[in-house]
Order: C-alpha cells, then structure tokens, then sequence
C-alpha cells in the first residue's frame, strides 16, 4: 500500500470536484435549498391542528361529555354538524375528509353498560380511504379517546392525558425529521454517481487502461476513492447540520451511531455505484439506470415524509430499501437519542454496505475481456 | 560504441550517429541544420529486443481476433503496427500493456515474462490508450503531476512541459484543449516516468492534418531521444513517416514485417518514371529495345519502371539520344497504400469502410 498515491488520487479528486458546478450543486446547493424550502413549507405545522366533524345525534350528557373530552384535545378542533343534516350528502357537498357520527341511543347505551356488560355502541367515522394524511391521525386521535373512555366506564382507573397519536415523531418537529433523510439522501447520491463515473466515463475515456499501465493498484484506488466519499459525506452531512441548527434551530446529537451510519451508508451506495457501472457500460444508460433505483428509493425510504403516512403495502417495501435503514438510523441517533434503534437500523445498514461494497469490490474490473 | 539511425524532427531527412550505451548526444541534421540530441538507452536485458511476443492469439467465442503472431520490437525504434479497423491492431496492443488477456502466446517485455512480472515492467513503460481523455477538470500541470506520482521513477515535470511545447498551456483544464493539444498532453502523460518504451495507440485517430503533423514531430523527437515506441495505426503516412519497421496486420495476422524499403521492395511495384506528352510514337519501342519495362499511360505519357535509381538516368539519357521530346518527368515510389494492395487485394481505407 503506497500511501502517497493515495494522496495524489485524492488530492486530484478533491481538485476536480471543486471545478465541478454539477457535482457542487448536488451536494451542497440542492440539499441547503431542500432543507430551506421544506422547512419553510413545514415550519407552521410543529404543533399541527386537525379539524374533526361530529355530528351528536344522541344530543345526550353522555354525548355532551365526550364532546368535552374531544374538544379538550390540544390539536383537535372539534365543528358540529346540525343534527338534521345528511350525514353522507354533507361531507360531499362540504369536501369534508372526514366525520364522526355519535349515534342516537349513545348514552342509553351506556347507561345499560353499567348493568349488562355485553351492550356496545359504535361511533361512526366517515372517512375517505385515499386520504392517507391528517385523516389517519384524526382516527389515531379518536381511537385514543375512546380507549380512553372505556377505561373510565368500565371501572378501570381513569388514564390521565389522552395523548394524541401523532404521525410525526412525538414532540419533534418536521425539519427534525427531515434533516436526517436529507443527509441520508444526499449521501447516496454522491456515491452513487461518483461510483458510475469512475466505472463508465473513465472506463470510456481511456483513464482505467491508462492507470492498469502505471504501478497504480486497484485496492490503492478504491481506498483512495472511499476516503474521498466519506471526506464528501461529512462536508455533506455538514452543510446540512449547520443549516439545520444556524436556520431552523434543529438540535443535532453528535455520537458515534451517526458516525458509523454515515460512513456504513458512504460504503453501501458506493458499492452499489460500482455494481451499476459494472454493468451498464454506457455512462449515459448508467446515469439513468442509478436515477431509476434512487429516485424511487428516496421516495419510498422515508426521506421526505414520514412512512406511516404511506400505504400498507409500500411500508412493506420501504423495509426492503436500505436507504430507509439509513434515514430511520440517523433520526434515531442524531435527534431522538434511541441507541437501541439507532444500533438495529445501523447494525442493518452495516450488512447491506458489506454485501454491496464487497460485490462492488469484486466485480470492478480495470481489465477488459 | 553502438550506431543508430535517427529521422530529423524538421525535415525527416535519417540520420545516422553513434554513441555509448546511456549516451546523450548533439547531432546537427546535414539537411536543415536542425541540431537536437540522441540518447543511447541504457541496457537493461541483455537482448536487443525490447517487446518479444510469441504465438500471441486472442478468441473471442467464435471470432479468432488475433491469431497466432509473433513478431520482436528492438529497443530504440519506432514500430508500426499498420492495419485497418478492427484487424486486431488494438486487441494486440492492449494484450502486451496486459489490459487484456490473451487466450494463448508468451509476451515478452524488457526481458520479462508479463504474465507473472509485469508490476516490475511497470516503471519502466508508459501508455497512450486510443481515445484517450484525461481528468477534464485538471489542468495540464496537474494532469502530470497526478500521473506523475504514481511512478517511482520521475521526470522532471517543467522538461516535458517544455518539450511538447505546453508552457502556455500549463494552467489550462484539459477539458478546454483542442484535440491536438489533448494529444499532445496524452504524449506527456506517457513521458512522466521516462519510460523506456511508449506504446501509442492510434495517437491520431480524430485529428487534423496540421494537429496530427504536429503529433508526429513529437513522436520522431521521442524516438531521438532512445525511446523504443510502439505505434498502432491505420494512417499508411503515419507508418511511412514515422516507422523504422512495419507490420502489417489483417484480420488478425501479420502478412508483412520489414522496414518500409523491404516492404516496397518486396510487395510493392518500385518506382515508376512517369514522362508526359512525349511526342515520339515510337519511344515506347524504343526504351523496350534498350531493356526498359515500358508502358504507354494514355495522353501520350509513358510509364517506365525503375527497379535502381540509376536507371532514371539512364532512361532519360536514351530519350536524349534518340531526340526523343516530352514535356515534363515525375518518378512516383510505391507507398504502404499499394503494398497493402498487393497483399490483400483491398485498399487500406477500403477495408476500414
């Protein structure tokens, strides 16, 4: 292992992408002005207030009550419905997401609970399937009150604060949220890209069968190239934090869970590059092909929004996406303080950069066929 | 004391000197005065020769891309390794710098057996790959200083700035050269380590007239200065202008090796005296009674072969002497064009069509 020749290679690296206005823009400007534009979309919704119709048809003290806890609720605002509305006719004509219906007979009902154990009443909550957003929170709310409820009527000691059951992280903000996925996306990106143009445009260029040529060796150059991502990663990870913390008053947690997870992650998605660029040979057609597999994992890992807001069944595939490891192992670490996740998320994102940096690794071939 | 024959940079005009073996000496060229030095190498095997390749063969599933060659680059001179696209120029070449792998053969350099000792060759030969495009986004010094520390056998960088006339480019990023100067800095990337041998593939492929020249003058100087240069290209002018031996390469077998004058006088048709508008109908009888191989070429002009340069001499001579009148003369040398003509019945440029 010649260590000036890994200077040389990372010092010449290092030159090139100051020169570079592209690679610039991709890990510093995009990610300082995602983090600007979406904690500025998302810095009103810290204490967010959902809005929940009711309808009383029982218009009883039970009812009455109930409607008391709801209204109690911090981020519930509770609007009545008349009684004598259509309760289905209504929310369509009013756009309404969602309503909930206390039926008539709820507090008889009750009442008779007292005696017999076997008598239930249901509330009745309109809502609208698609809607995955404030829609499932309102019910996570109410599920909770109800909870809640029953406890108190079936002798049960009496649950002091009803939390509500927010979608977003308990007590954290949106950018709080949002900082971690950032770094995380950021990251895969530089080494990706960075991976495909070392095996497509040098290959293509000629630079690869020059360097096979010179006493240069392949683990010299990968290590060369790995200090340099990880050099990208923390500039990166940095930029964000400091924006983060100077803008928007994140508090980021500096410990050594992050520290791994930030360079597991540089190794993973530069294995992953390397495996691309393997075998798309075109820099073009490879370009493409690693905006085909991050884009969609971006999106789906849980970069941007938090994943409870997604469908059942792209949670499932989230689980499968390493990048989500990623996100989930950062926010545990740099902002909840939970080392035991932080350990399991990044303890995952530990075996996916091995297999993908090891596949990477081996099949990177400077020799042509 | 050892002789070498050197082609002046200016002028082309082949000059021998003589010298020790490590020897750097001044020659003046006797043509244009051009003065330069000549460097003697150092011997560092004990043979002659330094690329050696026995039985060399390439197969790729069912296609023989080079098959079964070999042939001997003696230290110090230019060796063309002339054929059309995709007659196993390239395949050949990246098998000797080990960028591929041949399917069978032994390939020798500097003495050394590169499937098991190439990491020592490296220090001491140098590439230009074809197409080859350097780091866009680092200037020409830095280009050579990056290539540069990766050899622990150094040149100094501001001489080979100087040499390939790149001082004012010195600063500039790569990506912002013109194609000939992208070359020209290809040709100083494969000088950082001072190599004993430099392998340039196809260093003109893409370039203009003028740039491609400009590349030439700088590949003769390397030669004058004891490099051993390997050179793949399918510009017969290049081979012609540049080479101290040729082979010819097609379809994946050499079919003819000599130095340009053996390969002309063997597979081409020698010279040819070419005299216009003669006027005497009878001249072609004439020069046949006097043993001229004689042909008529239409418009009145006659072609004469000429097997020794004497002999123009002694044709015009003969004319003089039979009051034989003609407008003007033109004696016109076979070239690599008609050789490889004559020994694959197609045209260089065709066969690349």
């Amino acid at each position: 292992m010649n260590l000036r020749i890994v200077a040389a290679d990372f010092v010449a690296q290092l030159k090139g992408w100051t020169r570079s206005r592209g690679t610039i823009f991709w890990a510093i400007v995009f990610p300082v002005l995602l983090i600007l534009l979406f904690g500025a979309i998302f810095s009103g919704s810290d204490n967010p207030t959902y809005t929940l119709q009711v309808q009383d048809l029982d218009d009883s003290a039970w009812s009455h009550s109930y409607l008391e806890n709801l209204t109690k609720i911090p981020v519930l605002k509770v609007e009545i419905i008349p009684k004598d509305e259509n309760i289905t006719q209504y929310i369509t004509e009013k756009d309404l997401r969602g309503a909930l219906v206390i039926p008539k007979g709820f507090g008889e009902k009750i009442s008779e609970s007292f005696v017999n154990k076997n008598v239930t009443v249901n509330l009745s909550f309109y809502y609208d399937p698609s809607d995955q957003g404030s829609t499932s929170v309102v019910r996570s709310i109410l599920s909770s009150s109800l909870q809640e409820l029953n406890l108190g009527l079936t002798g049960g000691h009496h649950v002091v604060g009803m939390s509500p059951v927010s979608t977003i992280t308990k007590n954290f903000k949106y950018i709080d949220f949002f900082i971690p996925g950032m770094i995380g996306f950021t990251i895969m990106q530089i080494c990706i890209y960075g991976s495909i143009e070392r095996n497509t445009k040098y290959r293509k260029d000629g630079i690869l069968r020059k360097l096979i040529t010179t006493p240069i060796t392949k683990t010299e150059w990968i290590l060369s190239k790995m200090l340099f991502m990880m050099f990208l990663s923390f500039f990166s990870t940095a930029i964000a934090v400091i924006i983060g913390m100077v803008v928007w008053g994140v508090v980021i947690n500096f410990n050594i869970w992050m520290l791994i997870i930030l360079i597991a992650n540089s190794f993973l998605f530069s294995g992953l590059g390397m495996i691309i660029g393997r075998f798309v040979k075109e820099e073009e057609t490879a370009d493409t092909a690693a905006g085909a597999i991050s884009f969609p994992m971006m999106f789906l890992a849980g970069t941007f929004f938090p994943m409870e807001q997604m469908p059942v069944f792209l949670q499932t595939i989230a689980h499968a996406l390493p990048l989500y490891y990623v996100n989930e192992g950062l926010r545990n670490a740099m902002i909840q303080l939970d080392f035991g996740k932080a350990a399991f998320n990044g303890g995952i994102v530990i075996i996916f950069a091995f297999i993908f940096f090891i596949a990477g690794v081996l099949l990177t071939k400077w020799k042509e066929d | 004391m050892v002789e070498k024959t050197v082609k002046c940079p200016s002028c082309g005009k082949t000059i021998t000197c003589s010298g020790n073996p490590g020897e750097i000496v001044k020659v003046t060229c006797p043509s244009c005065y051009t003065e330069g030095k000549v460097t003697f190498p150092k011997n560092i095997s004990n043979s002659d020769n330094a690329i050696e390749v026995f039985n060399l063969k390439k197969v790729y599933d069912d296609l023989i891309a080079v098959n079964d060659i070999s042939f001997n680059v003696k230290k110090g001179e230019v060796f063309a390794f002339l054929g059309p696209n995709g007659a196993g120029k390239t395949t050949t070449v990246e098998m000797i710098e080990s960028i591929r792998q041949p399917t069978e053969g032994t390939i020798k350099i500097l003495g050394k057996d590169i499937s098991k000792s190439f990491n020592e060759v490296k220090e001491f030969i140098s590439i230009l790959p074809q197409e080859f495009h350097s780091f866009e986004r680092l200037t020409v010094r830095e280009t050579l200083v990056y290539f540069s520390a990766l050899y622990k056998k150094r040149a100094n960088i501001d001489d080979i700035i100087n040499i390939l006339d790149l001082k004012e480019y010195e600063k500039k990023l790569y990506k912002a050269l013109s194609g000939g100067l992208k070359q020209r800095v290809g040709v100083a990337i494969a000088l950082v380590n001072d190599p004993e041998i430099i392998f340039l593939d196809e260093p003109t492929t893409g370039l203009d007239p003028k740039a491609r020249r400009e590349v030439w003058v700088v590949i003769a100087s390397l030669r004058n200065k004891g490099k051993t240069i390997f050179l793949t290209t399918h510009y017969m002018e290049e081979a012609e202008y540049l080479a101290d031996h040729i082979a010819i390469i097609h379809k994946g077998k050499i079919i003819a090796e000599g130095s340009l004058d053996e390969l002309i006088d063997k597979y081409g048709k020698g010279s040819i005296l070419h005299i216009k508008k003669c006027m005497d109908k009878d001249a072609i009888e004439a020069l046949k009674e006097r043993g001229f191989n004689a042909y008529p070429e239409g418009n009145g002009d006659i072609a004469v072969k000429i097997d020794y340069k004497e002999r123009v001499l002694e044709v015009l001579s003969n004319l003089r002497h039979d009051c034989i009148d003609y407008e003007s003369i033109d004696i016109r040398r076979s070239n690599l064009e008609e050789v490889f003509l004559n020994l694959t019945g197609a045209k260089l440029t065709e066969e690349e069509q």
